[in-house]
């Protein structure tokens, strides 16, 4: 349309006519507030004469929710529009008139479409919001690290850092193997590197260290994650703290005095191998070490002594074992062992070594023991009390054949 | 006013004279706001930047309270001279101002952005002409686009990357009785500012001249806009 600075029509195209209904024989000639006064005169006639001044066209804000002119929607589909959104643009015409041309675009359904868009950008924003308030919790609540291939730590949940009382910037960048105790067996980080790098998953527990040293034990589940050729990119683990449950279950299998095995984790653990009768458990020999003279050590020294002669010479046998061998302290001045994979004549060696370590072996300064050995080898099929037969006579010898000695049954 | 030219490679006769330009531009724009939106006072432009345009992002931060809620008017503008203009206006002013336009106490959401919009057109459309009228080359604008957004999502790197230089023109605009802050950002690619330097050369070439004929400095500014 055509008006001038006092809203009288001079111009009415075709397009008005049939959205408005309004002909231009109706309105031509005629002010634009006889047909539409709701229109904000004010602002319009600021408008026309901005877009007269500058030389530039005027705008009507697009998005805005009052209409120029209400043109009803006939959109049978859904539609969330009932009015025309309109963009509406005033530009100079004929400046020496001061008549400006309005034009109308229908923007309807580029108005849906950004309505749309904008439903959706809010429903993303809730699902992210919900994200990371979940992911806040996970963060505040587990134990997660995610590493990359070589083992370095990329992330690592708040909690995981509380736990090992670290900051988190400590851990960034440092390789995992930080967490390990020195004293700790490789064979189980082995195991977990084999495992991860042939792309499974691996559970377990591991024992690590706090900030200042103290153990702490954790279940531990730790998984590969691929790129997408199918190459091993990140490893991420989730840990769970088991310490306590850890230290009860040590309590219960362990010699408060000497720290070994006590003889129910003997007896259970033989018991099993016995039952199951698997191949890799049957092959081991038994050994059965008992202190000589014992008596005459409490007697003369008192139960004091003869406690740290049984402490010393624990820690003797424990210290001449390997790492797979199974010690436990049987009863009274008494050891049990078991040594895998090995056969008679190398478990004799073995004992030989381990009998001339507790003999050589100072309990205290004026103070040593020496102690006798009964071994035998496990007979696929035998039962637990069989083998125990067997090595308690081989015991019975030694002692009978003058002690500190090893006899083989 | 002060004219900062921020790792550009304009010299100091160049920024001497842009500053002209602007200064009459700015002038144009302060002409029509009284003129057009009524009871107008003064406008201020207390600093004009030129920078570029990835640290365009830390310029806005740097004027505006980040904790706060601002309207973002984008307006296109094409030709020679082509590029953006952005004005940036924080929320209380953009509420004094359609308070001011709609002559109502409590405007509505609506009426604010229609108030927004038009100020924004007059202030663009009066500088951007005034300089392409300058450089002798003529723009076309386009319809401009209103954001009501937080502070940090004004501006990112990748909306500027199409851009090289900024031109940050800082405003206050003083109403009777209501202070209305904004900042004018004329966001232009190279070929543009390449105009700009070989007009603003020519510019200083005509004083030269003009200091040859002994005419008084005090009518430089007047000449150099009517040359």
């Amino acid at each position: 349309m055509i008006l001038d600075d006092k809203f009288v029509v001079s111009y009415w195209n075709r397009w008005l006519a049939i959205n408005t209904q309004i002909s231009k024989d109706e309105i031509i000639g005629k002010r634009l507030d006889e047909f539409y006064p709701d229109i904000n005169y004010k602002v319009l006639y600021r408008k026309i004469i901005t877009a007269l001044t500058i030389g530039t066209p005027t705008f009507y804000d697009a998005n805005s929710n009052a209409k120029f002119i209400a043109i009803n929607r006939n959109k049978v589909t859904t539609s969330s529009l009932k009015l025309m959104q309109q963009q509406v643009t005033i530009s100079p015409y004929i400046t020496s008139e001061n008549k400006v041309m309005v034009s109308i675009y229908d923007i309807s359904e580029l108005f849906e479409a950004k309505l749309m868009i904008r439903k959706e950008v809010e429903k993303v924003h809730k699902l992210n919001n919900k994200l990371e308030a979940e992911k806040e919790i996970i963060d505040k609540n587990i134990m997660i690290m995610k590493t990359s291939a070589d083992g370095t730590i990329i992330d690592i949940s708040t909690f995981f850092c509380q736990f090992f009382e670290f900051d988190k910037k400590d851990f960034l960048g440092k390789n995992v193997s930080i967490f390990k105790l020195a004293d700790e067996s490789d064979a189980i980080y082995k195991e977990l590197w084999k495992t991860i790098q042939d792309k499974k998953s691996w559970n377990g527990e591991l024992k690590y260290k706090t900030s200042d040293g103290k153990e702490k034990w954790v279940q531990s589940r730790v998984m590969p994650i691929l790129d997408s050729n199918g190459e091993l990119y990140e490893f991420s683990a989730v840990y769970h703290d088991i310490t306590n449950e850890k230290l009860l279950a040590e309590l219960y299998i362990t010699d408060p005095l000497t720290k070994l095995y006590n003889r129910a984790h003997f007896d259970e653990t033989i018991s099993f191998i016995v039952e199951h009768q698997r191949k890799a458990d049957v092959n081991f020999a038994l050994a059965i070490v008992d202190i000589d003279h014992f008596k005459s050590i409490n007697d003369t020294y008192g139960h004091q002594v003869g406690d740290e002669a049984l402490v010393s010479v624990a820690k003797t046998l424990k210290n001449s074992l390997r790492e797979d061998d199974l010690i436990a302290r049987w009863g009274g001045e008494e050891f049990v062992i078991m040594l895998k994979n090995v056969t008679l004549d190398e478990a004799k060696v073995i004992m030989e070594k381990v009998r001339a370590n507790v003999q050589n072996n100072k309990i205290t300064d004026s103070i040593s023991v020496s102690a006798s050995f009964g071994l035998t080898k496990y007979i696929i099929g035998e039962g637990a009390k069989e083998i125990f037969k067997r090595v308690d006579d081989a015991l019975y010898e030694a002692k009978r054949g003058g002690r500190n000695r090893v006899v083989v049954k | 006013m002060k004219v900062k030219i921020l790792n550009s490679e304009f010299n100091e006769d160049q920024i001497d004279a842009l500053r002209e330009f602007m200064n009459v531009s700015i002038g144009a724009a302060t002409a029509n706001l009284a003129n057009l939106l009524d009871a107008f006072g003064t406008m201020h432009i207390p600093e004009i930047e030129i920078c570029n345009s990835n640290e365009l992002a830390d310029k806005i931060e740097s004027t505006i309270d980040l904790e706060s809620m601002y309207y973002a008017t984008k307006q296109l503008f094409t030709g020679k001279f082509g590029g953006e203009c952005m004005f940036v206006i924080s929320e209380d002013s953009a509420r004094n101002l359609g308070r001011h336009l709609y002559n109502i106490t409590v405007p509505s959401g609506d009426e604010i952005n229609d108030a927004v919009i038009e100020l924004t057109n007059i202030l663009t459309s009066t500088i951007v002409s005034r300089l392409t009228q300058e450089l002798s080359t003529q723009v076309q604008f386009f319809v401009p686009s209103l954001q009501f957004i937080d502070a940090n999502s004004i501006i990112h790197d990748e909306d500027v990357a199409e851009y090289s230089k900024i031109i940050i023109i800082s405003t206050i605009l003083d109403f009777q009785d209501q202070q209305i802050n904004g900042n004018i950002y004329i966001l232009t690619k190279d070929e543009a500012i390449e105009s700009l330097k070989v007009l603003i050369d020519k510019k200083i070439e005509e004083i030269y001249g003009l200091l040859k004929l002994n005419i008084p400095t005090c009518y430089w500014t007047h000449l150099k806009m009517v040359t």
